[in-house]
């Protein structure tokens, strides 16, 4: 007899595995092999001649003195140069990206169900929350993105036949993210806080010291703003998908959150890489000059 | 062994084709006869250390182009083509200040196929980064995470990173303004991160700024600790795979 205490030691994952059935079976030799070697070939003929007709980029010699602008990372990382356009360094270049990793290897932990495993898309919403999720990263970051470069202001002006600069002055804390910052009557007392460097403790862990000046503005504009928004709207997604029954198992709102996350990494992607020029300037791709030094 | 179940052989072409192939030192070296019958196709399989990496049989619904794409099988490809071509540029190219950029351009004009090498590891590394993407999202699509799973989509997350770092670390070796700036924004990145970031940050560069000891650390992970670690949990990774009773179906 098997005890609740032997069954409870296999993990359940163990337990959950498919029996397999042999008359549905293939031979791998010939039927994989034969299609990975067509693959294996295809992609070398492929990347030959790819290797022959483009060069790999080879610059002058690297030159500490000289900046080129604008300097990017590799492409792979435009989206975090892009989110450090937009808020506090430690948060576009370490936190974000921490949590990123973390949230997607949390996956399989959050969601432990067998529903649409092993087909695509299977379960019944499946493809409409795709649709939505990368609709609404898509749209709300692009939103975002050019409400902090100002593109409201000059599309305002192109409509209204104004200059830029003629934008309503009760209206100049709207023109983005800094604008909150900077043209909001932030009582003084607020700017500058002196904590010193007796609040975090660094020097007991044989580190420099922080000297901590808390200015409230740049705190909330740097860092509560960004993190409320990563945080809020997803969780608004999600709440709005679930009060309108389109999303209903973990797996729906799994879907939802992943189509979301690339959709904002696609679209900051190419961002970060067709779309901004000298100064980090929100550009066309054809009027995006190549870095000068 | 399954290796000598062929008639006697007869025709000139016969006897030619088990003098070659059918002598001792053959057989010495591949254990099952020409895998043409069910069993020695699977004894192929099974036996060869690179074929055994494979089930010897796997569902019918798998080997359907369309349910992987292939595209965890091209990465592992682009990864092994990475590792070849590496090889030979490493033939050439000395990590140091003074002759990374010369051996690059020595290499692009003086050494035979040299530019086609470059190339070919430039673009294996950028397609890598990209087959790595998508085959993520094709697990996920899949639902293929899902128990008994859930822990080979971790190590994937690990795969990950540790493509994306591969990549990072190859970039600043050329030496020019473009390896030198990025690698100098990156890592500016790490240095941001809250009291941990600077002291992190020196010891990636070794140095307050991207210099000689920033590139002879880039190049040895770049060569042999960060490959040696990928090689590692893809070996976990594809071992996870069988154990977990080949790809993922609908229960
Ligand atoms: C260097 C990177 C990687 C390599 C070489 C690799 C290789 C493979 C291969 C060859 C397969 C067999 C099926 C297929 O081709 O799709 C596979 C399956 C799988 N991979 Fe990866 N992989 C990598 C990265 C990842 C990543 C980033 C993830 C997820 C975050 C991941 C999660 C999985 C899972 C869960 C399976 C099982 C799929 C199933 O049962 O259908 N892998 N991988």
């Amino acid at each position: 007899m098997v005890t609740n205490a032997q069954e409870n030691a296999v993990s359940p994952a163990v337990r959950a595995r498919a029996r397999r059935d042999r008359d549905e079976e293939l031979l791998v030799w010939p039927d994989l092999v034969f299609i990975e070697f067509i693959s294996a070939v295809l992609f070398t003929v492929t990347l030959t001649m790819l290797s022959i007709a483009i060069n790999a980029p080879l610059l002058d010699r690297a030159n500490p003195a000289v900046t080129p602008n604008p300097s990017k990372a590799p492409w792979y990382f435009l989206n975090l140069q892009e989110l450090l356009l937009h808020m506090h360094p430690a948060l576009a270049g370490v936190i974000v990206p921490t949590v990123a990793l973390i949230a997607l290897g949390a996956i399989p932990y959050f969601d432990q169900s067998n529903e649409g495993q092993g087909e695509w898309l299977s379960t019944p919403n499946a493809w409409k929350l795709t649709w939505i999720g990368s609709i609404v990263g898509t749209v709300v970051t692009l939103l975002l993105v050019l409400w902090d470069g100002s593109k409201h202001v000059v599309l305002w002006a192109m409509v209204t036949g104004n200059a830029e600069s003629d934008w309503p002055k009760f209206l100049d804390w709207t023109r983005g993210a800094r604008a909150l910052q900077d043209n909001l009557p932030w009582p003084e007392a607020l700017r500058n806080i002196p904590l010193g460097s007796k609040v975090l403790r660094t020097d007991l862990l044989g580190l420099p010291p922080i000297d901590l000046n808390v200015d409230i503005a740049a705190v909330m504009v740097e860092q509560l703003i960004p993190t409320g928004l990563m945080i809020g709207l997803p969780v608004l997604l999600s709440l709005v998908l679930h009060k309108t029954g389109i999303a209903q198992t973990r797996r729906d709102h799994m879907i939802a959150q992943f189509a979301g996350f690339i959709a904002v990494f696609v679209v900051l992607t190419l961002l970060g890489t067709a779309f901004r020029g000298q100064g980090m300037e929100l550009l066309w791709p054809w009027e995006v000059k190549p870095p000068v030094s | 062994m399954a290796t000598n179940e062929r008639p006697e052989a007869h025709s000139l072409g016969d006897r030619v084709y088990d003098a070659l192939f059918h002598n001792y030192v053959w057989r010495s070296i591949f254990r099952s006869g020409y895998p043409n019958t069910p069993r020695n196709q699977m004894l192929v399989v099974a036996t060869n250390v690179f074929l055994h990496l494979h089930p010897t049989r796997i569902h019918r619904t798998h080997v359907k182009i369309t349910h992987t794409y292939c595209l965890g099988g091209l990465s592992f490809f682009l990864f092994l083509g990475l590792t070849i071509t590496g090889v030979l540029l490493m033939f050439y190219y000395v990590p140091s200040v003074e002759r990374a950029y010369e051996d690059i351009l020595r290499l692009e004009t003086d050494v035979r196929f040299g530019i086609l090498m470059r190339n070919l590891h430039r673009w294996m590394a950028h397609g890598m980064v990209i087959t790595v993407l998508m085959h993520m999202m094709r697990v996920f699509y899949m639902g293929a995470y899902k128990p008994p799973r859930e822990f080979n989509w971790v190590v994937g997350v690990v795969l990950l990173v540790l493509t994306l770092l591969l990549s990072f670390t190859g970039y600043l070796l050329p030496w020019d303004q473009l390896a030198f700036w990025a690698i100098t924004v990156g890592t500016n990145m790490v240095g941001s991160a809250p009291i941990l970031g600077e002291p992190n940050r020196f010891a990636l560069i070794g140095g307050f700024e991207v210099g000689p000891n920033a590139l002879i650390r880039f190049y040895t992970l770049h060569v042999i600790g960060l490959p040696l670690l990928a090689a590692t949990f893809m070996a976990v990774h594809f071992w996870r795979i069988r154990r977990d009773g080949g790809l993922a179906r609908p229960l």
